[in-house]
C-alpha cells in the first residue's frame, strides 16, 4: 500500500497539475438516459490523477437529493424518460442540467424512433452542453468549471 | 466457413443437440426474417449456421441441454413470435410490461429494488434481488432500459454504411463489436481479409483489450473502496487511452473499423513512441499488480467470492476472462484466421477458482499477452489494406471476435447490398446469466463489487 501510494506521488509529481483555486463548490448527479457508456468512462476519467476534478470541489454524489447538477448521457430513450424526470423533480433547487455528449445534445442520435422519448431540451431546461463524441475528460472539467 | 444447413422444424433440437455432441459449442440462436430461426454454432475456427424455417414459429426448446440458450429464446420470441416447447414460463426479455418479480413469498423473504438508476458513475438497469436477511437468495435482472432499436433500425441500410450501428452498440467494446461486424459482412459478400487487414484489426483489438482490463482492475479496486489501486489503475488506464489517440485519432478508436477495408496508417515515429509507451505501460502494470496482489486489505475480499463453478459457467455459455477464470478454455483469438495472432497463447488464470479474486487475476494476467502482440504488431506498423474477393457470396455470415467481455458474435443476413437481418450478441449478453447465478447466497453489500468483476456492459446487451 505505502508503495502504491508512494507510485501515486510520484505521478502527481510527473503530471504536474496547477493547483486548483477553489471558488465554491458543486455536487453533481449523473443518470445515464441511453448512452453507450463512453460518456461514462470519461465522466469517470476526470477523477483520474490526470485531470482530479475534486480538486476544484466538483464531487459526483449518490443522490440526486444531494445534487446541484444534473449530468445526461445518451439519446433520452422512451423506457429512461420517466425515471430521469425523478431524478430531476428529486433535486433541491437551485439546479441545473448539463447535457453531456453529442446524444444528449440530439446531435447524430442512431435507433428506432418508438425508442427515444425526446431529445432532452425538450425534456428539461439544458443549461450546460458538452459536445463530443464522447467529450474528453478536460472538456468535461472546463465545461463544468463554468458552473462555479 | 460453411453455408447455412436447413433444419426441419421437428429436428431442431435433435440437430443442434447432435452438433454439440459432436464437439460444437452454442454462440448464437435469433429469429430472422420469412418466419426463420437461425443458429451459431462454432467448433475451434469452424463456424456452422442452422437455420428452420415455418412450421408456425414453433419449434422445441434447447434450454434443457442448453440453459446458454435461455436468453435468445425470450428474445426470439418476443421479436419474431417464436414460441418453444418446454420453454415454460418463457418470459419477456426486453419488454418491461412483465408481471410480478419471480418470487415474493416466504417467511422473511424481502425484495430489494435497485435502479434503473445507480448510485455512481453506472449504465442504467434494475436488480430485483430477492433475500433472506443480507443473504441474496435470487437476483432478477430488468435491463433493457437503454433499449435504442438498433438492430431494427439497421434494416434497410447498406452494408458498409450500416456498421455505425454495431459501432453505436457500446464504447467499450466498439471495436470488437465492428470487427465482427465487418467480418460478418465479408463472409456474406466472399471476401478475405489480407494479412495486412488482419494486421490492422488486431491491432485496435488488443488496444481495446488494454484499457478495459486496467479499467476493470481499477474498478474492483474502486468495489472494495481501495482508493489507491483505483487511482494507480485509472491513471493507467488513461495513458492507454491517450495512446489510443496518438495512434488512431480516437482515445475509444471510434472510426477505425471498416467494412472490406482498413484505412489505419501508422508511421514508423509513432510506433517506435508507442513501442517505448508500451514498455513502460508494462514495467508500470507489473509494478502496481505486484502491489495490489500484496494487498491484504483488498484480497480478503477477492478471496471465495461468488464462484462461477466450472459446470455452471459451460451450461450458461458463459465466456471471456469470467469463463476462463473458472477454468473453461474458451478464447476466440486462439482460432481466429481472420485475425492476425499467429503463436497466440491464452494466458492462465493460475488456479481457477471461478471466484473474485479469479477473475480480477485473469485480466491481469491477460495483460501480458496483450502487450506481447501489441509490440509484435507495432514492429512493422499497419498500413491500409483492401479486403479481396475469395469466393462466391452467400446470404447469410457471421463474425466471432474475442472482446474483453469475451466472445462478441455478429450475424448479416444481406438482401443484396443491404441489410435484412443484424444480431449483435455481445460477451456481455453471453455473461449476464452466469452473473445472476454465482451471486446466490453472498451477502446483499458484497454485489456491486461481484458485478465489478465481471464489468458487464449495459449498452451492447440492450442495443
Amino acid at each position: 500500500m505505502f508503495v502504491l501510494l508512494r507510485q501515486l506521488q510520484r505521478l502527481r509529481g510527473q503530471i504536474g497539475l496547477p493547483p486548483a483555486t477553489l471558488r465554491g463548490s458543486l455536487t453533481l448527479r449523473h443518470v445515464d438516459a441511453g448512452s453507450r457508456n463512453a460518456c461514462e468512462h470519461e465522466l469517470t476519467a476526470t477523477a483520474n490523477p490526470f485531470y482530479d476534478l475534486q480538486r476544484y470541489g466538483l464531487s459526483l454524489v449518490a443522490s440526486p437529493r444531494h445534487a446541484d447538477v444534473l449530468l445526461v448521457t445518451g439519446p433520452v430513450t422512451t423506457r429512461m424518460a420517466g425515471p430521469l424526470r425523478t431524478a430531476y423533480e428529486a433535486m433541491p433547487e437551485p439546479r441545473r442540467v448539463a447535457a453531456l455528449g453529442d446524444c444528449a445534445l440530439g446531435c447524430g442520435v442512431l435507433g428506432a424512433a418508438s425508442e427515444l422519448a425526446a431529445p432532452l431540451d425538450h425534456l428539461l431546461p439544458v443549461d450546460v452542453r458538452i459536445g463530443g463524441c464522447p467529450p474528453t475528460p478536460a472538456q468535461i472539467a472546463e465545461a463544468l468549471l463554468t458552473l462555479l | 466457413m460453411s453455408g447455412e444447413r436447413q433444419v426441419a422444424a421437428a429436428d431442431w433440437p435433435a440437430a443442434i443437440a447432435a452438433a454439440v455432441a459432436d464437439g460444437w459449442r452454442f454462440a448464437d440462436l435469433h429469429d430472422a426474417p420469412g418466419d426463420r430461426l437461425r443458429a451459431l454454432l462454432l467448433r475451434g475456427a469452424e463456424q456452422r449456421l442452422l437455420c428452420c424455417a415455418g412450421a408456425g414459429r414453433r419449434v422445441g426448446s434447447l434450454i434443457e441441454r442448453l440453459p446458454a440458450a435461455i436468453w435468445d429464446e425470450r428474445e426470439a420470441h418476443e421479436r419474431g413470435g417464436w414460441r418453444f416447447a418446454g420453454h415454460e414460463p418463457l418470459r419477456p426479455l426486453l419488454g418491461h410490461d412483465a408481471p410480478a418479480w419471480a418470487r415474493d413469498e416466504g417467511v422473511d423473504l424481502h425484495q430489494v429494488a435497485v435502479g434503473p438508476i445507480h448510485a455512481g458513475v453506472i449504465e442504467s438497469g434494475h436488480f430485483r434481488f430477492h433475500c433472506v436477511g443480507e443473504r441474496i437468495l435470487e437476483l432478477e435482472l430488468r435491463l433493457f432500459y437503454k433499449h435504442r432499436g438498433l438492430e431494427r433500425e439497421a434494416v434497410g441500410r447498406p452494408l458498409a454504411s450500416a456498421i455505425v450501428y454495431a459501432q453505436r452498440a457500446c464504447g467499450a467494446d466498439a471495436v470488437a463489436n465492428q470487427v465482427a461486424y465487418a467480418q460478418a459482412c465479408e463472409a456474406a459478400l466472399g471476401l478475405a481479409p489480407p494479412p495486412a487487414l488482419r494486421r490492422a484489426r488486431t491491432l485496435l483489438l488488443e488496444l481495446e483489450r488494454l484499457y478495459n482490463h486496467l479499467n476493470d482492475i481499477s474498478a474492483v479496486c474502486a468495489g472494495v473502496g481501495f482508493a489507491p489501486g483505483t487511482m494507480l489503475f485509472a491513471a493507467l488506464k488513461e495513458r492507454a487511452q491517450r495512446l489510443c489517440a496518438e495512434l488512431t485519432g480516437h482515445r475509444f478508436l471510434f472510426g477505425t473499423v471498416a467494412v472490406g477495408a482498413s484505412r489505419l496508417a501508422i508511421g514508423a515515429a509513432a510506433a517506435r513512441a508507442a513501442l517505448a509507451e508500451l514498455g513502460e505501460l508494462r514495467r508500470a502494470i507489473d509494478a502496481g499488480w505486484h502491489e495490489l496482489r500484496a494487498a491484504g486489505s483488498l484480497q480478503d475480499r477477492l478471496v471465495g467470492l461468488a464462484v462461477l463453478t466450472r459446470a455452471d459457467a459451460l451450461a450458461l455459455g458463459a465466456v471471456g476472462p469470467a469463463a476462463r477464470a473458472s477454468g473453461v478454455d474458451e478464447d476466440v483469438r486462439g482460432a481466429s484466421p481472420l485475425l492476425d495472432y499467429a503463436g497466440f497463447v491464452a494466458a492462465s488464470p493460475g488456479e481457477p477458482s471461478g471466484d473474485v479474486a479469479a477473475r480480477v487475476r485473469m485480466r491481469a494476467a491477460e495483460l501480458g499477452p496483450c502487450l506481447d502482440v501489441l509490440e509484435r504488431l507495432l514492429d512493422a506498423p499497419p498500413a491500409p489494406a483492401q479486403a479481396e474477393r475469395e469466393r462466391e457470396p452467400a446470404a447469410v455470415g457471421a463474425g466471432v471476435v474475442e472482446s474483453p467481455r469475451g466472445r462478441s458474435v455478429c450475424v448479416v443476413e444481406r438482401a443484396g447490398e443491404r441489410l435484412a437481418r443484424l444480431r449483435l450478441r455481445s460477451g456481455s449478453y453471453a455473461n449476464w446469466p452466469a452473473l445472476t447465478r454465482c451471486v446466490r447466497g453472498i451477502l446483499l453489500p458484497d454485489f456491486p463489487l461481484v458485478n465489478k468483476s465481471f464489468e458487464l456492459c449495459y449498452a451492447c446487451v440492450d442495443r
